[in-house]
């Protein structure tokens, strides 16, 4: 009969197996800790540049955006979270009615974050913003409006 | 070293002298139950914030940082949110039972509180069985979580209180032959002759080998006597949700909470009493001035810094295992620790007979 | 389209014949609604051992009492899978012991995938009452002349006077909305019965009106533990029927992150095994690591749940320049850790003591009940659609498919903890060598499939993730079905749950290690 298989063996083998447990945690607590203070650590804190935290559409200095109310976006949504109101302007020069966008409304609390607006945006005007604390109080302040 | 007999004895007198004699003793009693209580629930508050902190460190976490310096008033913040929380009431329960099931697991564990030993003198209870009268008195709590478990009229309630009645009068049985060894080795069962014997050297060392294993098996059996990992069945949250109590609410499962943490905090206590002991001083045989030296420090600092080092060990090891199933609990204590416990016992009696002890 | 369908008198006799001849495992059974052409199922079976495919396909034109034989008796997961069958569209399987619901309410009126289905607010309001709980067990007497079977009440689930508990829908252990319904014997399990549908989105209701870009995030909200590969699936299902080549730099690509998110997944399994046997020091180390898995994750697709990273033709932006160095690092780190995860839990005795020799599923029953994953290949059967039906890069990398024959859960964690090395092994074999190219090919801007049936299927991370598609050629599918990894891991749970004792269960479920809207859908 085999050591391990014996009474006294049985106990010795238990003994080394728990031994060796404290051992991993007794040297855990003694290394540095890696809880990440947040928001203390705002400053410091990395979010991936790709993070999708909510979709916003630059602006350049002027205050223009790059929209040309097509629509494509809000098509491409499968939970309708884009809704778009336009007007439709004539252009003094040439005389043809054009497209303008009024509204860009953006539901976050609906919003599944899966890309495809951006995909589908022929002139690349809406994109993920990494601004991630979204928490509000109330359903309705999730619902923004994001040309200006 | 204070002596705290002549502390206490002055005041007897003093009350003797300004009061008759039955109205004395009432004040005294009044003032010892509140000294007991305040002690009681200061240390509750000291252990589950060490537990928190400790457990966290284990864990590669900081722990409870957000309320107060270093999370200090963490506890304070959960004592008055449980005050605030509703004390739901069963239709199906039994009232009495439910209601009292709690105050007799916190009684037992304030009467065995209040033998402990903390310095010279500094101890409420101390006759000729005192060690007879802790294993009575931290036996009854089981009692209180049995009602618990069974006045909630849970399913999973009832599971956990039948888990934890067997479970620990089984290891009530490891724990006393464990006891029992030391006794055989003081000759006495009166703690501040226990304490006082050892003085002149603690019992774990002037045992050597069967004091060591009585005491592995002491912190074995007293690690499932307070319900905690790797013993913690009845309330084993991955099974039965919150076992015996979770329809309590509020302070009821405050009580039960507190309870749990203080016993452990006794569970220590008694271990360094017996094995480690108590508030007598480190001292070795014949270095003299070393031993005037460890003697100029307070005997409750003694015997806190080694209460406290008994449980960081036992916090060591619930934040090491996994759970035990109750069937393995039971196979553990029936076929291994109580014929090694009386082995032991055997080989201790041995020991001493042929004075083979320091 | 051209279906070859069985004639219904034949059928149980040609499953007979097909079992005899080996095929052993049944892949998916998939309900059909082909309008005039009638109800039917179509089975996917497979021979376990030379990893031969066929399709069977058989249907009913009674639309009132659609009835079909069973085939519950001849691979057990049918068990469950008819039962799904009939909770969508009404296919009474005569034969079947236990045809109740399996997803939705007992209360609810209509067959929701059948495309006559009325999804009128009136029939199924939200409603606020709880269930009405059936207490008999159906089954259908099969007549000889196969006039119309009845419905015979047999048995009740739970009797009243047996210690009934509820572990779920919110218990700590259910690792989400499950619900098993237990009779109990003092500690011992008597009688399982387990009910789900808690969390059911009908998502392949769903795709039918959905465009195939759209459907994709759907898949990652599956398995969330296999996000990668269930994307991965219904990426090259499409990719295969409209002929769109991917380069091998996506294929690269692709293959690493379905092996990150593997260990990420094996990983998480080791931690919730540890928690829920009560050794939660061990859980927070296995999502120590995991969390690093994430960040590499984050800081390529943009996610850390909800990867969304592949898309039909490639993926959604290239990989990022620190992107190897930070993988590498992981993989070296992660081989050390692993030691430690032995250390401290795998080898631990009370651990090895409630796990060893606990719920054993044989290979016959791993077989049967399509129990594919770490589970299969915990009791003997190797099952990894990788090395069956190579895909990706998998034909080309060296690496060694674990099989153990224990079949207990103390193998089933050990498995897992070794595959999770073989996929760093994969890892460190790619990582180096990924070629220039684009990371997306041009597609159509509108993505239609051609006419057809077209299907699909990778490894998940706990057993085979398969999507099956029919398509009218349209810009949407007329049917889409995911084969669920977790489903037959219930099935077999069902099975060797029975007998044990309650902290049993709890390791088993952990061990089976399945992910609930995997199984609800």
């Amino acid at each position: 009969m085999k050591l391990r298989e014996t009474y006294i063996g049985k106990i010795l083998l238990t003994i080394k197996s728990l031994a060796t447990g404290l051992r991993v945690t007794l040297r855990e607590f003694f290394t540095r800790k890696i809880t990440e203070h947040y928001p203390e650590n705002r400053k410091t804190l990395h979010i991936a540049e790709r993070h999708r935290a909510m979709l916003c559409m630059p602006h350049d200095e002027e205050g223009n955006n790059k929209c040309i109310a097509c629509g494509l976006c809000s098509m491409a949504c499968p939970n309708g979270t884009i809704s778009i109101v336009t007007k439709s302007v004539t252009d003094e020069e040439t005389g043809k009615s054009k497209k303008v966008l009024v509204e860009y409304n953006y539901d976050l609390g609906a919003c599944m974050f899966c890309q495809l607006c951006v995909n589908a945006c022929p002139k690349g005007a809406i994109e993920f913003s990494n601004s991630f604390e979204n928490a509000v109080f109330d359903r309705s302040k999730l619902i923004i409006k994001l040309n200006k | 070293m204070i002596d705290f007999n002549s502390v206490t004895t002055a005041i007897d007198r003093f009350l003797n002298s300004v009061l008759p004699h039955q109205a004395a003793t009432l004040v005294e009693c009044l003032i010892i139950a509140v000294c007991a209580i305040v002690a009681y629930l200061t240390f509750a508050i000291v252990m589950i914030y060490m537990e928190r902190k400790v457990c966290a460190a284990f864990q590669c976490r900081v722990g409870p940082d957000r309320v107060g310096k270093w999370g200090l008033l963490q506890v304070f913040s959960d004592v008055f949110k449980m005050l605030t929380k509703e004390i739901i009431e069963l239709c199906s329960s039994d009232k009495i039972l439910y209601t009292l099931a709690p105050f007799l697991v916190i009684m037992s564990s304030i009467i065995t509180f209040s033998c402990l030993p903390f310095d010279n003198g500094l101890q409420v209870l101390d006759f000729n069985i005192g060690i007879f009268f802790i294993m009575a008195a931290s036996s009854f709590g089981i009692l209180g979580i049995l009602l618990g478990g069974w006045s909630s009229n849970n399913k999973f309630s009832m599971i956990g209180a039948m888990r934890s009645g067997g479970q620990m009068i089984s290891y009530e049985l490891s724990m006393g032959l464990s006891v029992l060894t030391l006794v055989v080795l003081s000759g006495t069962m009166q703690i501040s002759d226990l304490v006082e014997e050892q003085t002149k050297g603690w019992f774990i060392f002037r045992g050597h080998i069967p004091a060591f294993i009585a005491f592995i098996i002491y912190i074995i059996s007293g690690n499932a006597e307070t319900n905690r990992a790797p013993f913690d069945l009845p309330e084993a949250e991955s099974e039965l949700t919150a076992g015996f109590h979770t329809e309590y609410s509020g302070m009821g499962f405050g009580l039960f909470y507190v309870a749990e943490f203080m016993n452990m905090f006794i569970i220590a206590g008694i271990a360094t009493t017996i094995f480690l002991g108590g508030w007598a001083p480190f001292t070795i045989p014949g270095a003299d001035a070393f031993n005037s030296a460890m003697f100029m420090i307070p005997g409750f600092v003694w015997f806190l810094g080694k209460t406290f080092f008994v449980i960081w060990l036992l916090m060591w090891i619930r934040w090491t295992f996994p759970r035990l199933r109750i069937d393995q609990v039971l196979v553990l204590e029936w076929k291994y620790m109580v014929p090694i416990g009386l082995l032991n016992l055997l080989i201790m009696t041995i020991c001493v007979v042929m004075g083979w002890t320091f | 389209m051209e279906v070859n369908f069985i004639d219904i008198k034949d059928f149980r006799e040609t499953m007979l014949a097909h079992r005899r001849k080996g095929m052993d495992f049944l892949r998916e059974l998939i309900g059909m609604d082909w309008q005039d052409d009638g109800l039917g199922a179509i089975y996917m079976l497979e021979n376990s051992s030379t990893h031969e495919n066929i399709e069977v396909a058989v249907r009913t034109l009674d639309r009132e009492r659609p009835q079909l034989p069973s085939v519950s008796d001849i691979w057990m997961v049918a068990e469950l899978y008819e039962r799904e069958v009939y909770d969508f569209y009404g296919i009474e399987f005569t034969g079947h012991h236990d045809l109740r619901r399996l997803y939705l309410r007992n209360d609810w009126v209509g067959f929701p995938l059948r495309k006559d289905y009325d999804a009128s607010e009136e029939l199924n309001p939200v409603r606020m009452e709880s269930e009405p709980v059936e207490e008999f067990q159906r089954e259908y007497d099969i007549q000889d002349d196969r006039e119309m079977a009845e419905i015979v009440e047999k048995l009740k689930i739970l009797h009243y006077d047996q210690y009934v508990v509820n572990i779920g829908p919110q218990h700590p252990a259910t690792h989400g909305v499950l619900h098993f319904h237990l009779s109990l014997e003092g500690e011992e399990v008597r009688k399982v019965d387990i009910r789900c549908g808690y969390i059911h989105r009908g998502i392949e209701k769903l795709c039918e009106s959905r465009t195939y870009p759209q459907i994709l995030p759907f898949t990652d909200r599956l398995d969330y533990l296999s996000a990668h590969q269930n994307r991965h699936a219904l990426c090259m299902c499409i990719e295969n029927a409209m002929e769109i080549g991917v380069s091998d730099r996506v294929q690269y690509i692709r293959t690493i992150m379905d092996e990150l998110q593997r260990i990420d997944s094996h990983l998480l399994m080791y931690s919730c095994m540890a928690m829920d046997m009560g050794a939660i020091t061990g859980f927070i180390y296995g999502f120590r690591e995991r969390e690093k898995i994430l960040d590499i994750m984050e800081e390529v697709t943009g996610g850390r749940l909800i990867q969304n990273y592949y898309v039909i033709g490639g993926v959604q932006a290239d990989i990022t320049p620190g992107f190897a160095k930070k993988v590498k690092e992981y993989c070296n780190d992660q081989k050390i850790r692993i030691k430690e995860y032995y250390d401290l839990f795998v080898n631990n005795v009370i651990f090895r003591n409630r796990s060893i020799g606990v719920g054993v599923l044989s290979r016959e029953d791993a077989i049967s009940f399509g129990a594919t994953g770490g589970t299969g290949r915990a009791s003997g059967w190797a099952c990894d659609v990788r090395k069956r039906h190579p895909y990706a890069m998998y034909g080309k990398v060296d690496f060694k498919e674990i099989v153990h024959t224990g079949g207990d859960c103390y193998t089933r964690l050990i498995v897992r903890l070794e595959e999770i090395l073989e996929s760093i092994g994969i890892i460190e074999q790619l990582i180096d060598n990924i070629p220039e190219g684009d990371y997306k090919t041009k597609t159509k801007p509108i993505i239609k499939l051609p006419e057809g049936r077209f299907s699909a299927s990778v490894e998940g991370s706990r057993g085979e993730f398969g999507v099956f598609i029919e398509s009218r050629g349209d810009k949407m599918p007329y049917r889409l079905k995911f084969r669920p990894t977790g489903l037959p891991l219930l099935a077999a749970a069902h099975k060797i749950m029975k007998g044990c004792k309650i902290a049993d269960l709890i390791t088993i479920g952990a061990s089976l290690d399945y992910v609930i809207p995997d199984i609800d859908r």
